[in-house]
């Protein structure tokens, strides 16, 4: 490696320290705050309370009015331990860009057209949005190990990636579509909730993508590091974002472990080539992130490798048919209606398995 | 050729799906179990009503337990009265299904969220109507006519306006109370013995004693209620309850209650 290479590490190094202690909040407890931001994540969603995080304060709200992903809000009230209590809206702006339109319109749009848990399951998988999950199905979810298929996941901008590649390969140059496609994976990550694993997905495929730009011999590690350095310098507050953790966690497991317990597997028919390749995968991920799960959420399912084998082939063909559906819909809503009805028995496949 | 194939399977499993989940030719009343509020559901083929919605989206879930998955029609909702246990549910009800018409009291809670489901009932153009005493509703073949009050006043206290609803469906009846007080229950009259009685205000005292039980002579009593602080349901009213030898059942113990008839008889579904 050359000596450039070390330099622009060791810069980007030091570049997070220091953002890391020049961003930390400087209010004390018992201060009288206002806060004025974008909504930058989706809120937590609980039964009679909804969640946000502004300014590194957790901020707990009443239902209604709403608040979302992509809403200018005005909050006011008193810091303690990291919360801001007594929280008082004084205003909510929904003048979003038309991302956050299009987002809200499309959620809406399952929920008008699909019973619950299927349309949280859907807006889940295309989308990454996990408000309104009711508290039993999101408990399902954690407990078969399957909750990383409806909040923004990394998996969600590889298949996006592979899809625009694949459409825009049929008329352009293989060189030349890599543009438009990060483009639109970009839009993606934006339309999707802009979280910690969607980032570092984009960003990874971005760098890869780029790499092959440029003929370079590309290292997935290099990438990993990277990219991580990039988001950490940007915004440091992720270093505590389980997100952030588990998904950089997931994939340096992947790229450890997958190549192995393929060949440890070697023995499966071909037959079963969508179960086997779930089962690899959700096996290789879960050596790495099983010990922060049980730390995290003091839980572990035996089984989760097994469950995720079993519905992870329907992952791809719930995205694709729900963003078809709902985008269909938007102009069309009978057609769109039709379409995502299609989608059904796979939501009902998926939601059989994970609450048995 | 494989796309072809993929679709067909889907195609053929969602109709198989779609006949499983076909309503039979019964009346279906089903009890929420939503926590400490009250949601009650008939469902009567391909008609739908909804009596209050519980505090929160829970009334959602038990809506896609027990309507078919393509069904996104409500054809009535019905608020007793707007106290956010009853009404709370009822924002995403409204949001999510084309809901027909919306029946109340014709009051309203002054409260941030009931300005929302107002906003959304009126963006929706859903048709709405204040119901009291008199005001007979038929949907299908279930009638529904409304026992009590005589005039939803304001400046009452708000279980006091709270609709009674009188529900029949053949020769079955069902008799649901919303929050009603048992001084205004125990002047009602009804064909007795009754089928169904959803006892008023979650099991509180101040909606039954003795004469109420005397008074319908209920074969079954329905308790809608959750974890609380107010100490539903009473001691008192469950001591007078298991004296009468009536049967009783309760959402935070069973669950959703569902009740089917044919017109003729009724029974529990297991």
């Amino acid at each position: 490696m050359k000596i450039k290479n070390y330099i622009i590490w060791l810069v980007l190094f030091l570049l997070v320290i220091f953002r890391y202690f020049s961003t930390r909040p400087i209010f004390r407890d018992g201060d009288l705050i206002r806060v004025a931001s974008r909504v930058s994540a989706e809120p937590v969603q609980y039964t009679n309370a909804r969640r946000l995080i502004l300014a590194g304060l957790k901020i707990y709200l009443p239902k209604y009015p709403e608040v979302g992903y992509g809403d200018r809000v005005v909050i006011e009230g008193v810091v303690a331990g990291g919360q801001l209590k007594k929280p008082r809206l004084i205003s909510v702006e929904r003048e979003g860009g038309i991302l956050f339109r299009l987002r809200q319109r499309l959620i809406a749009f399952y929920r008008f057209v699909l019973p619950e848990p299927h349309a949280s399951l859907v807006a889940g998988i295309v989308l990454g949005s996990k408000s309104q999950i009711s508290e039993s199905f999101w408990q399902s979810l954690k407990n078969s190990g399957a909750a990383h298929v409806v909040v923004a996941s990394g998996m969600n901008v590889t298949f996006v990636a592979g899809f625009l590649i694949a459409v825009l390969a049929l008329y352009l140059p293989r060189k030349k579509a890599l543009i438009p496609a990060v483009i639109g994976i970009w839009l993606y990550a934006v339309l999707s909730g802009f979280e910690a694993p969607i980032i570092r997905a984009a960003a990874m495929t971005t760098l890869a993508f780029w790499a092959q730009a440029v003929g370079k011999v590309s290292f997935a590690w290099e990438i990993l590091l990277f990219s991580a350095l990039v988001m950490l310098a940007v915004k440091p507050s992720w270093l505590n974002d389980t997100g952030f953790i588990l998904t950089y966690v997931a994939t340096s497991s992947l790229m450890l472990f997958s190549g192995r317990i393929k060949r440890l597997f070697g023995f499966l028919p071909k037959a079963t080539v969508f179960f086997n390749e779930g089962l690899i995968t959700s096996l290789a991920a879960q050596i790495g992130v099983a010990p922060i799960l049980f730390v995290t959420f003091g839980q572990f399912n035996l089984f989760s490798p097994l469950i995720n084998a079993l519905i992870l082939w329907t992952v791809p063909l719930i995205m694709i048919i729900g963003a078809i559906g709902g985008i269909v819909g938007l102009v069309v809503p009978v057609v769109g209606r039709l379409i995502l009805l299609i989608v059904y028995p796979l939501t009902w496949w998926f939601t059989m398995i994970i609450s048995i | 050729m494989k796309y072809l194939f993929g679709f067909l399977t889907l195609l053929t499993v969602l109709i198989w799906l779609a006949v499983f989940a076909s309503p039979s030719g019964n009346l279906h009343l089903v009890a929420c179990n939503v926590g400490e509020g009250d949601a009650i559901l008939a469902v009567f083929r391909n008609f739908q009503i909804l009596v209050d919605g519980g505090p929160n989206s829970r009334v959602l879930d038990c809506l896609s337990r027990h309507l078919p998955f393509w069904d996104r029609e409500i054809e009535v909702v019905v608020l007793t009265h707007p106290d956010k246990d009853h009404y709370g549910g009822l924002i995403e009800v409204f949001k999510r299904y084309q809901v027909d018409n919306f029946l109340s009291n014709g009051l309203d809670a002054g409260t941030l969220a009931y300005e929302v489901l107002e906003k959304e009932v009126g963006g929706k153009g859903i048709r709405e109507a204040a119901a009291k005493k008199g005001t007979r509703v038929r949907v299908g073949e279930i009638y529904l006519d409304i026992l009590s009050p005589e005039e939803a006043k304001k400046e009452a206290e708000s279980n006091d306006n709270s609709l009674v609803i009188d529900l029949k469906y053949g020769n079955f009846e069902a008799v649901l109370t919303g929050d009603a007080p048992k001084e205004i229950l125990n002047k009602i009259s009804v064909n007795v013995p009754l089928d169904y009685l959803k006892l008023s205000h979650h099991g509180s005292k101040t909606g039954t004693d003795a004469f109420t039980l005397a008074n319908f002579m209920p074969k079954l009593v329905v308790i809608s209620v959750g974890k609380n602080n107010y100490g539903h349901p009473n001691e008192e009213v469950l001591k007078i309850l298991e004296e009468g030898k009536i049967k009783t059942l309760r959402t935070d113990e069973k669950g959703d209650i569902e009740v089917t008839s044919d017109g003729k008889r009724f029974w529990i579904q297991k």
